[in-house]
Formats: C-alpha cells, structure tokens, sequence
C-alpha cells in the first residue's frame, strides 16, 4: 500500500499543497487533472527526484521520503519516454540490471523475455533508438522499468505523445501487463478516457492539490466539486435556486450536474422524470458523436447523440425538441 | 530569377570582412619569414624548448581546469538556487579582467609575501618564476571557458534521463557516468579545446608571475623588443602550425557522429 501523508513541495514559485493519497498494493491509480496542474512533480516527489519540504511517503509501511531514488524500488516512465540515444534497446532494457549483484539471477532472464513477449519488441534489441517509432520507444520504455521488478510502476502521461491508432494498442498493453504483473502503477494524465480505460480509482487534482479520490465509479457518478464535474465529462452543470430545490429534490441552493449521454431526446413529450422542452441552439459534429445544445428557461442542456440519431429525428437548429433525464441522473456537486 | 533577400546580402558581406579580418593577418605572418633566420629558429633549442613548454604548461592547466569544473559545472546546470547568478557572474570576473591586472591579482596571493606564498616557501615550494605560476595564471584565465562550456553541455543532457536512470537502481554517480558523460563528452571535449587554446595564448598574467622559465608567447614578445619583427615571425609561425595542428585533430574527434536525444 502506498501512502502519501500531507506531501509538500516547493519548486520555484509552484508549490504542491498537503498532498494524501492512499493507493492499495497492485492497484492502477491515475492522477487526473489540467495540464500545469503539479501532476508530474508529484510523481517525480513520489520517485525521489524532486525534494520534498514536508510530509510522508510511505511504502507497504516503509518510510521511504528520505530514500535516495535509487534505494526506493520505484520506476518512473516518462511521456517522451527517455530512451538512452547512446545504448541500444537491449541495452536499454538491461540497464537497470547491469550494476546489479544478482544480474545473473534467471529471474531476470525470465522477466527479459516475457516483457519482450509482452510487449512485442523483439525484433528491435539490436536497433538503436534513433529511428524507432513513439510506440516502440514507450514499449521499450515500459519494459525497461518493469524488468527490474519494481514495487511501483510510475507513468508520466505514458499515452499523450502517441497518435490515437497506436495510443489504443498501447493501452491495450498497459491494461494487460498490470493485469499479469499486478505492479502498483500510479498514472499521470489529463484523458479521463485513459484513466477510465485504465484505472481502478483516481484521485483529481487542481492547482497543487488533490481535490478529490476515490473509485471510478464514485468520482464520475459523485463529482465534489464543478471542477472534478467538469472534468469527468459532466458537461450540463447549473446552480439550483431557491424556486427550483423542490423540482431537483435537493434540500438547499448547489450546483448539479447531468452528463451528456444520460439526456435523451424526443420529438414527443417523454416519459422520463424530467420532461422537458427546449430550443436547438447549436449542433456539433465533432466526427464521433454530436453535440447538441438545448436551451430551456434560462438554462443550457447539452447533449451528445450520434449522427444517426439526429436523422432519424430530423431536427434542425432553432427547432424546439422533447428533452428528458432520469432522478438519479441528476448528481448534486457539493461545491 | 530568385530574389536574394537584401539582408542576406549584407550578412554576407559582413561574413566576409569577418573572415579576411581573422585570417589575412594570420596568413601574412608567413609572407613575412626570411628563410635564413627560419632555419636557425628551427634549430635553437631555446625556440622548441619554449614551445614544448607552452604546450605542455597548457596541457596541465587544460586537465586541472577540467577536473575542477566539471563537478561545480554539473552543479550550475542541474540546480536552481539564491545567488546562482552571483556565483556565475564571480566565475566569468577573470573574462572581463585585463590579463595583466589578473596578474598582479595572483601575484599578491602567491608571492613570499603573502600567507599562501610564504606557506609553500617554508615548504621548500617556489611558486612565482616557475612551472606553477605559470599554470596557476593559465588555469585563472581559462577556468571560466571550461566552466561555461561544461554547464551548457550538461544543460544539453535531460535531467529525466537521470532520473529514469536512477528509478532503476543506479547510483547517481555511476548515472552520471553511464548516462550524462557519455552524452556530453564531446561537448567537454570542445570545451577542454578552447581552454587549451586560451591557456596556450595567455601571455599578461604570465609575464607578471613567471617571465622565466619562457612560455613561447614571452619568448616571441623578447625576441621582438630585443631583436625586431624579423626574429619574432619564426616563432610566432612555428606556434600557429603546431596549435592549428593540435586544434585540428582534437576538433575532428569532437565531431564525430552525434547521438540525437
């Protein structure tokens, strides 16, 4: 288990406030959050390559905040994957075994080729990584942290640099190597598709802080605030006044959240427990799904149909439509 | 017809002034050897001893320079802190000194007079008027060269590689020399050349703290006020051949393939 108690850091102007985290053992965990937010940096403190000013890191109940970073049995993926240019990728894989005591050991051997197995790279070893490709590189990247036998896998957005063909294909293999090797992974990004792809639970963070941590399930059913709400893809978010608590069923003035795909559409009244009625104010292909913006009152619905969807309904903008949502689709944020 | 855009015209021109300034100069110093006094240069052996002193006097002062900047220039370039560019601008003040000034600078520290002087005195060590002094005023002037092209060639080097490199297990030293050294050393190289280059010409604090045993720059500057131009452009030429060859051959090792990182 990975503990992380009231974590300070301090880099220049940018500071990582009362960071705590607790991460169970051979869990995949991301940390989510906006770009610039302090993601990496926590990774780096977790790695021991960025100083920590106050707060605990603790390991399986192993104090590890004043190990060097060598000492603590953590390996760190970077996003431009940090291939040494100068070794080859056999080289490369090995590296972290060749100071070793126990390099000999079969075990490695062993790791060697079922990493290479794995993650199909075999026909690369004797290639230097000049000319190898995003995914190979991430590949070889992987399988150079993991040979070692980590006791945490650390991942600084492992996926944002690859095209979307091969970031797919790269996640399929993440997902299957934590699967068979059960490492403790902590993932950096700022996809919630990756993380929901990926991750047990998460922890969201914004401007140096953890704003919220919990299962999958929890923080995108029960955003704590519009932020984490705006960030799990909650994309209808208005407050609730005073008029309107009896309507929503909620007890006092907040904000509540619908997300997109939980708002159904109809050119007849519908019978859901909201049923409302609303004018097409904008229409968004965006290649995959549409988004549709509604408004109602003084209030904007968006939400996402597909393209077939929209012909067969035959809507246009300007046009008024049916618009309806369920109770337990209504999410209170607290802040 | 393709247009050439006028700036380039002028960049040209400028280039070329540059160019025939630097190297018309050095090309006209052998217009000028009278073959006679060449010959009877080539074999005095005052000439050659200065010149195998020079190169030799460099050569240390390249190696301790080195030794000494390269830690302190790791240090610069991997750490952010108060005062950093207090510690730089100290470092670059022998740059900016006239070199007879760093002379006399080091001259009130290493003389007899002085603590430090009179401390290797008691110990039998003669500084001023020897091989020491003059390494000790080459390495003063040459140091900051060494210093800046150490810091930047590190700089060049990601930090996330010794980060990724020490996850693994490997000690920071043995990162620094599995991952940062292997990476940079050419850069080192190009920086160890110019400090050499820098030492061998040094000629102000030299004078100042050892006019004896002769570097061959003091013994071009003698024969030229006590003799005339004639019996200096021997040596000068000789000293221009031997460092451009010298120069050449460490230049093309430095290179050599470079790695993309």
């Amino acid at each position: 288990m990975i503990l992380i108690e009231n974590l300070n850091v301090k880099l220049g102007d940018f500071t990582l406030k009362d960071i705590n985290l607790n991460i169970r053992k051979g869990e995949f965990f991301a940390i989510l959050g906006p770009t610039g937010t302090g993601k990496s940096v926590l990774l780096e403190a977790i790695a021991g390559v960025k100083p920590v000013k106050s707060g605990e890191i603790i390991i399986d109940g192993k104090n590890i905040t004043k190990l060097k970073p060598e000492k603590r049995a953590i390996s760190i993926c970077y996003q431009d994957y940090c291939i040494f240019p100068h070794m080859t990728v056999r080289e490369n894989i090995n590296y972290g075994l060749r100071f070793r005591k126990d390099k000999e050991n079969p075990k490695y051997k062993k790791n060697f080729d079922m990493l290479i197995r794995l993650l199909k790279i075999d026909h690369l070893l004797e290639r230097y990584p000049q000319n190898l490709s995003g995914g190979e590189k991430q590949r070889i990247s992987l399988a150079r942290g993991l040979i070692v036998e980590p006791e945490v896998l650390l991942l600084d957005e492992p996926l944002s640099a690859l095209d979307p063909n091969i970031k797919e294909r790269i996640q399929h293999e993440l997902k299957k190597i934590h699967d068979e090797l059960k490492i403790t992974t902590i993932m950096v990004t700022h996809d919630f598709q990756e993380a929901h792809f990926l991750a047990d639970s998460v922890g969201i963070m914004d401007r140096g802080q953890i704003i919220q941590q919990g299962t999958l399930e929890d923080i995108f059913q029960n955003p704590k605030s519009k932020v984490v709400a705006d960030f799990v893809g909650m994309k209808t978010i208005f407050k609730i006044e005073e008029k309107d608590l009896k309507t929503f069923n909620v007890d006092e003035p907040c904000y509540i959240g619908i997300r997109p795909e939980r708002i159904k559409l109809s050119t007849k009244n519908m019978n859901s427990d909201y049923s409302l009625k609303g004018k097409i104010i904008s229409m968004i292909d965006t290649g995959i799904y549409v988004e549709i913006r509604i408004k109602c009152d003084d209030k904007v619905y968006i939400v996402y149909v597909t393209m077939n969807y929209i012909n067969d309904l035959n809507i246009r903008i300007g046009e008024e439509i049916f618009f309806g949502f369920n109770k337990n689709d209504v999410k209170k944020i607290i802040k | 017809m393709k247009k050439i855009e006028k700036f380039y015209i002028i960049s040209a021109i400028t280039g070329i002034i540059i160019l025939i300034f630097t190297v018309y100069p050095i090309l006209n110093t052998f217009a000028w050897v009278k073959k006679d006094i060449m010959i009877e240069t080539l074999k005095d052996p005052k000439v050659m001893n200065s010149i195998y002193f020079s190169i030799k006097c460099a050569t240390y002062a390249t190696i301790i320079s080195f030794i000494l900047a390269v830690p302190f220039s790791y240090f610069l370039a991997r750490h952010e802190f108060k005062g950093k560019n207090m510690i730089e601008s100290i470092v670059n003040i022998p740059m900016v000194m006239p070199h007879t000034v760093a002379g006399i600078a080091l001259l009130t520290v290493l003389s007899k007079k002085s603590p430090i002087g009179k401390f290797f005195d008691s110990k039998g060590i003669e500084i001023v008027g020897t091989q020491i002094a003059v390494v000790i005023a080459m390495i003063f002037v040459s140091m900051p060269l060494m210093i800046n092209s150490a810091k930047e060639s590190f700089k060049w080097v990601p930090e996330r590689l010794e980060n990724v490199s020490r996850s693994l297990g490997v000690s920071h030293f043995r990162t620094f020399f599995t991952i940062t050294f292997p990476l940079s050393w050419r850069d080192l190289l190009d920086g160890m050349i110019l400090t050499w280059a820098r030492s061998i010409s040094e000629f102000g604090a030299i004078i100042i703290l050892a006019y004896h045993p002769m570097i061959a720059p003091t013994l071009i500057y003698d024969r030229f006020s006590t003799y005339g131009i004639a019996y200096s452009i021997p040596v000068t030429i000789i000293l221009i051949i031997i460092s451009l060859i010298l120069f050449i051959a460490v230049r093309l090792v430095s290179l050599g393939k470079r790695v993309d990182i």
